[in-house]
């Protein structure tokens, strides 16, 4: 994996050193006082798992890279390291500049607001001020192609349209790094390649990628490189077309594009 | 056009104050008579000790006006029974927003605080209104008013940042809390003065931090509560529990964000 790592490269935008994460397998299970407060161990604790372990891995600005892997994996959890949404037990994940994820977009949506107070504190959330948001507001309605439903409360939206706006508004940030978990898989044909054509903009404008996806085509339509996880440990680190033969040999799977 | 590079500070404030208003916006969007309800609460609750306290029983405790007495510890009372009583969904209400932005993990609590906090202060005319009507005099100790808050703040954001993080290991604590919150509302010299203790009492009911700010609230119309070895000991109490809902809050967060 160190054929990626020129020693001339300019300074990673994200690098993982020695990366593990674990997690319980049975949700019920005791937890008592010891555990929580107890020193971060290396070893696995009985009833844990490493959902993660020793991954290395840097990424340089302008990056695409492609996650791939069975379910369970680790492919979101290693999204989520990135993100900054969960925190590893060992290793240090270093991300340098701002990111824009893309993972479960509508969580931040709230249900009585309308569109547009949503907007606005999503946005504001992520960063962005009342007067970029206010600037930068048309575009997003435009978008989202919800005009006629600023001020509907985000409830009364159909399932659609709740994702197409969550997109639309995240996908405005503009942060240097943009990490995408499978929301593509939702919305209806026309949107979703108006979807990819803004993620190929902002790719043209210099961003990195992180994208999790079981789709190949899309895959290789976007990244120049793959990660390739199995059983929690990254097991290839290359360019996408050798990761995804890789994962083919592997698990012999004709992906329904 | 990227988000504005901001401090990371600008950036928290930023983002509490987001938080607190959609809080106070969704509140108010969705019930009709909006603000009443947060003076409505105490305002019945106080009227009921006062029913009971001076027209059933002899009254004994607390000073006259007894309902300015009762409001002043009151109101103070409902901004923390309800941001620490709120506190326990801390994470679990938000647990979607929590899994999907990077914000510190602090604001849960913080936000839970300073909303209950804002309408603790748009409370505040109430109290106003019935000092002027039951002819209680201001007193000079109004201007510790502020200090007050601030002890206030710190012990709330303490005992916030130490129950949120356990509830989501042990979900019986949800239901503990709030036996323990209604304990500790006879226990604090909400409906009594401190001075109406036993002698032998006092010094353990020191160690409640409320005594001392109830005192601090209530020295503003009677001067005669301010009781500074109560004070400074609870704001050696509060500033403790800070430090360990700190401790408390970063030991658990890693454990936290995997279990929501």
């Amino acid at each position: 994996m160190a054929n990626l790592m020129a020693a001339d490269a300019p300074a990673p935008v994200i690098s993982l050193t020695d990366v593990g994460i674990r997690f319980r397998r049975n949700r019920r299970g005791r937890r008592n006082f010891k555990d929580l407060f107890g020193a971060r161990k290396r070893r696995s604790r009985p009833g844990e798992f490493w959902a993660l372990q020793h991954v290395n891995f840097t990424v340089q600005p302008g990056e695409a890279i492609g996650v791939v892997g069975r379910n369970g994996q680790g492919k979101s959890t290693l999204l989520k390291l990135v993100t900054g949404v969960v925190l590893p037990d060992e290793g240090v994940v270093r991300v340098t500049e701002g990111v824009a994820p893309l993972i479960e977009i509508t969580g931040g949506f709230v249900d009585d607001l309308s569109v547009r107070d949503n907007v606005y504190l999503t946005a504001g959330l992520h960063g962005m001020t009342r007067k970029q948001i206010t600037a930068r507001f048309d575009e997003i309605i435009e978008f989202a192609e919800i005009a006629d439903f600023i001020d509907t409360p985000y409830k009364h939206l159909s399932s659609g349209m709740k994702v197409r706006i969550a997109f639309a508004v995240i996908s405005r940030l503009e942060e240097p790094i943009l990490l995408v978990d499978e929301v593509l898989a939702v919305g209806d044909k026309a949107f979703r390649e108006k979807c990819y054509r803004r993620i190929e903009e902002l790719l043209a404008g210099g961003r990195t990628l992180f994208i999790v996806s079981h789709n190949e085509r899309d895959l290789r339509r976007f990244c120049t490189r793959g990660l390739y996880l199995d059983k929690g440990d990254l097991v290839l680190d290359g360019s996408i077309a050798a990761v995804l033969e890789r994962y083919n040999q592997d698990y012999g799977i004709k992906p329904a594009a | 056009m990227r988000p504005e590079q901001r401090t990371p500070i600008a950036r928290y404030g930023h983002s509490l104050w987001l938080l607190t208003q959609r809080d106070l916006r969704v509140r108010y969007s969705t019930s009709a008579l909006g603000y009443f309800w947060s003076i409505l609460d105490p305002l019945v609750m106080a009227g009921i000790y006062w029913f009971v306290f001076t027209q059933v029983f002899e009254r004994t405790v607390g000073d006259k006006p007894y309902i300015v007495f009762l409001l002043a510890a009151l109101l103070p009372w409902m901004w923390f029974n309800g941001a620490v009583s709120d506190c326990t969904r801390a994470f679990l209400r938000e647990s979607k927003l929590i899994r999907s932005t990077r914000i510190p993990r602090t604001i849960w609590v913080n936000r839970l605080v300073l909303s209950k906090g804002i309408e603790f202060l748009a409370s505040l005319p109430v109290l106003v209104l019935f000092a002027v009507l039951f002819g209680a005099p201001l007193d000079v100790n109004a201007l510790l008013f502020p200090l007050a808050i601030v002890i206030q703040g710190i012990l709330t954001v303490g005992v916030g940042l130490l129950v949120a993080p356990l509830v989501v290991f042990f979900r019986d604590l949800e239901r503990a809390v709030k036996l323990i919150l209604r304990f500790l509302f006879y226990a604090s010299p909400v409906i009594y003065s401190t001075t109406d203790l036993p002698p032998e009492l006092h010094f353990w009911a020191a160690f409640n931090p409320l005594t001392g700010i109830f005192s601090l609230y209530r020295a503003a119309f009677f001067p005669e509560q301010l009781d500074w070895y109560l004070i400074t000991i609870s704001a050696v109490m509060s500033l403790s529990l800070l430090a360990l809902g700190m401790l408390v809050f970063r030991r658990t967060e890693r454990a936290v964000l995997k279990e929501i």
